[in-house]
């Protein structure tokens, strides 16, 4: 919807993160703050015969958590299904809503779901299908309605924000739980090895001598809630603003050359906006050459080039389903505190068309962001928000 | 050298999917990318695949790809230099 | 039932034993082995790149064939106007097998390229975009079983929420172990005005109908 009369706003009401850099949104945030980096070198792990980066979640941790949640302990769950649960539970409980209500549906983002069990499956067949990861989500909180699932790839995470408004406006729910998550696995890593789209040392988002991704575990919620245009709301709310989905039609890995499907959603995204309220923009960023070159790309066909754009990456990689929620918690963060995070891992930036990436933390002005996703599939996405004053 | 260019444009035929191509209509010298085939870069990450699972060649990354794999007679080439298997 | 935004201007239906468009019988099953590839020749498509997608790919590709044959559009310019939005059951999980196969043995590891890019379920939506130069949403969702309310929803309010919006490409393409299920359509805008038609319930017509 990209029309800016609206006759209702809809805001975030709770949040959630569960990553190697911390069990809270406020933990990862300071994390982040202190430029902290979670991606390691691993040798052998997963089986894998050739070593990679990446920013693993600690599975006793991870487990540990859980049961403190769950009095039953963590038998019959997997890993994703115990940082997916733990992520809502979080943004359930701030938003301090009865999740088992009918007026509640659940939305989960993720791209590869259980995809490890493929390899050894201890449970049910149904395992495998990522309707039935979601219901699992859905059925831990006794939440009465069928779950969504959201796959669209990198931009899930975006997709799913995106779909919970729609729920919202369309479907007549009060609250809209959106929850990302993936884990990594051999399944994934070796694609992404067969692509040598990894990085092989910490990556470097923006930069000229960036050499491909890290990969990173973690699950990211946000709880959403729909009201009156004029309802007062309490300083620091994130208020969805605009949304954007385009397709490049040009290649399913391959991003645009010209950036032509992501100017197109930001473009959408920013009808009748102006643009001179934008703090920062926080891109996708995932730095890899081609991606970063059609974002910069994009950035600067939309006239953009001079606001200040950070990549989260090269904090705990590219967490691919929870990436789109779990970078738009933390850029809510950023801007409540007005300032831009600095783009972990850029020295020298280095892309295809020149914008203004943030090398530093540093204040910002304007009350909204703009976030940047694209994927495989040629899908691009862009979400507008604003944090109240 | 005329029978590893035989083998291996059977083997791009069938790792790539070529429907309806048959090695006739490969010529040896004709660039595999752009004009040529019209192969993208997924089928150059799958041609890194062939070099390493039936000739033992591993190359690091797809830049290297780019100057082993302007025809089938250059791959050829570097195939025989090269092959640990 | 109610106001609706949108006509239903053509569908398909593959299943693993017939090809049925708008209400005609275009194929049915033969003896060979391919049966994808068969209505790949059959409808004398002519795009090499079939051959390299995986099964989802390939039956969504011959759907969105099927359903835009008789569309005049404007083929070689992107449109933006236009949208893709899927839905299925196994997401990418039969080339997620396929893939498996190709890591599963230590002795034999050679990680595919070309089926690992089909490993994601929207991909299937970036090769009708491709192919019909769609350049709009392209959404891809996963439930457990098709639900002629759900797609109905989705499409109603693909036209409420972007005005933009006049051709859009919806509906279920699922291909698991037991072959391909889909049903797929192309709705195009039309005046929103009140009717009695009950779209949910027409759509799961056309889908237990095969």
């Amino acid at each position: 919807m990209e029309t800016t009369e609206r006759n209702h706003i809809i805001y975030a009401i709770g949040e959630g993160v569960v990553s190697p850099l911390g069990f809270t949104a406020s933990t990862v945030y300071e994390a982040v703050r202190n430029g902290e980096r979670a991606g390691r070198a691993h040798e052998g792990t997963f089986g894998l015969p050739e070593p990679f980066f990446a920013s693993l979640l600690d599975e006793a941790r991870l487990k540990n958590a859980f049961s403190a949640l769950w009095d039953y302990g963590c038998d019959g769950y997997t890993k994703l299904e115990m940082a997916a649960i733990l992520a809502a539970n979080q943004a359930i409980e701030e938003a301090n809503i009865a999740p088992d209500r009918d007026n509640v549906i659940f939305i989960l983002s993720t791209t590869k779901g259980n995809v490890e069990l493929l390899e050894d499956n201890p449970y049910e067949p149904e395992r495998l299908y990522l309707w039935h990861t979601a219901q699992m989500v859905a059925d831990f909180f006794d939440n009465p309605n069928t779950p969504i699932v959201v796959s669209n790839a990198c931009i899930s995470g975006c997709a799913a924000q995106i779909e919970a408004f729609r729920q919202l406006r369309h479907a007549g729910y009060r609250y809209a739980v959106v929850v990302g998550a993936d884990m990594l696995s051999k399944f994934i890593i070796s694609g992404f090895q067969s692509f040598k789209a990894l990085s092989p040392e910490l990556c470097k988002p923006f930069d000229g001598s960036r050499r491909g991704l890290n990969l990173g575990e973690g699950a990211a919620a946000l709880v959403y809630t729909i009201d009156d245009p004029g309802t007062e709301l309490p300083a620091g709310t994130l208020v969805a603003e605009g949304e954007a989905i385009c397709n490049d039609a040009n290649h399913i890995s391959g991003p645009s050359r010209t950036g032509e499907g992501l100017l197109r959603a930001i473009q959408k995204a920013t009808k009748g906006y102006d643009t001179s309220r934008t703090a920062f923009i926080n891109a996708h960023g995932t730095a890899t050459p081609y991606n970063d070159d059609m974002e910069s790309i994009a950035i600067h066909r939309a006239g953009l080039q001079d606001i200040p754009t950070n990549s989260l990456k090269g904090y705990f990689g590219h967490t691919l389903g929870a990436a789109g929620i779990l970078e738009v918690i933390l850029s809510a963060h950023a801007l409540r505190n007005g300032i831009v995070l600095a783009s972990a891992g850029t020295e020298e930036p280095g892309t295809a068309a020149d914008i203004h990436i943030c090398l530093e933390t540093k204040p910002v002005q304007g009350d909204g962001f703009l976030k940047l996703i694209s994927g495989f599939g040629g899908s691009n996405a862009v979400l507008r928000f604003s944090i109240t004053k | 050298m005329k029978e590893l260019i035989e083998e291996l444009k059977t083997e791009i035929i069938d790792v790539l999917n070529l429907e309806g191509m048959t090695p006739a209509d490969i010529d040896e010298n004709a660039p595999l990318f752009g004009e040529g085939l019209g192969l993208d870069s997924i089928d150059a990450l799958e041609l890194i695949v062939l070099m390493e699972k039936n000739y033992g060649i591993k190359l690091a990354n797809a830049n290297e790809g780019k100057e082993i794999f302007k025809s089938v007679k250059v791959m050829a080439e570097y195939i025989k230099e090269h092959r640990t298997k | 039932m109610g106001k609706h935004n949108f006509d239903i201007e053509s569908y398909c239906r593959i299943t693993n034993d017939k090809v049925v468009v708008n209400n005609e019988l275009l194929m049915q099953k033969g003896e060979s082995g391919d049966w994808l590839a068969d209505i790949y020749h059959h409808i004398g498509m002519q795009y090499p790149k079939f051959f390299k997608m995986d099964h989802l790919c390939k039956v969504g590709t011959l759907a969105a064939e099927l359903v835009l044959k008789d569309k005049t559009f404007d083929r070689e310019t992107v449109k933006a106007d236009w949208a893709v939005i899927l839905m299925n059951s196994a997401s990418s999980l039969d080339d997620d097998r396929q893939y498996q196969e190709t890591i599963r043995d230590r002795e034999n590891y050679y990680p595919s390229p070309s089926i690992f890019v089909y490993t994601l379920a929207n991909i299937v939506t970036g090769e009708i975009a491709i192919r019909h130069k769609i350049g709009g949403e392209s959404s891809f969702y996963v439930f457990e079983h098709f639900d002629g309310a759900r797609m109905d929803e989705l499409v109603a309010r693909a036209f409420d929420d972007n005005p933009e919006l006049n051709t859009l490409l919806c509906g279920w393409v699922d291909y698991d172990t037991d072959g391909c299920d889909v049903l797929l359509c192309s709705f195009i805008r039309k005046e929103s005005k009140e009717s009695s038609e009950n779209i949910a319930e027409y759509l799961n017509q056309l889908y237990k109908n095969q």
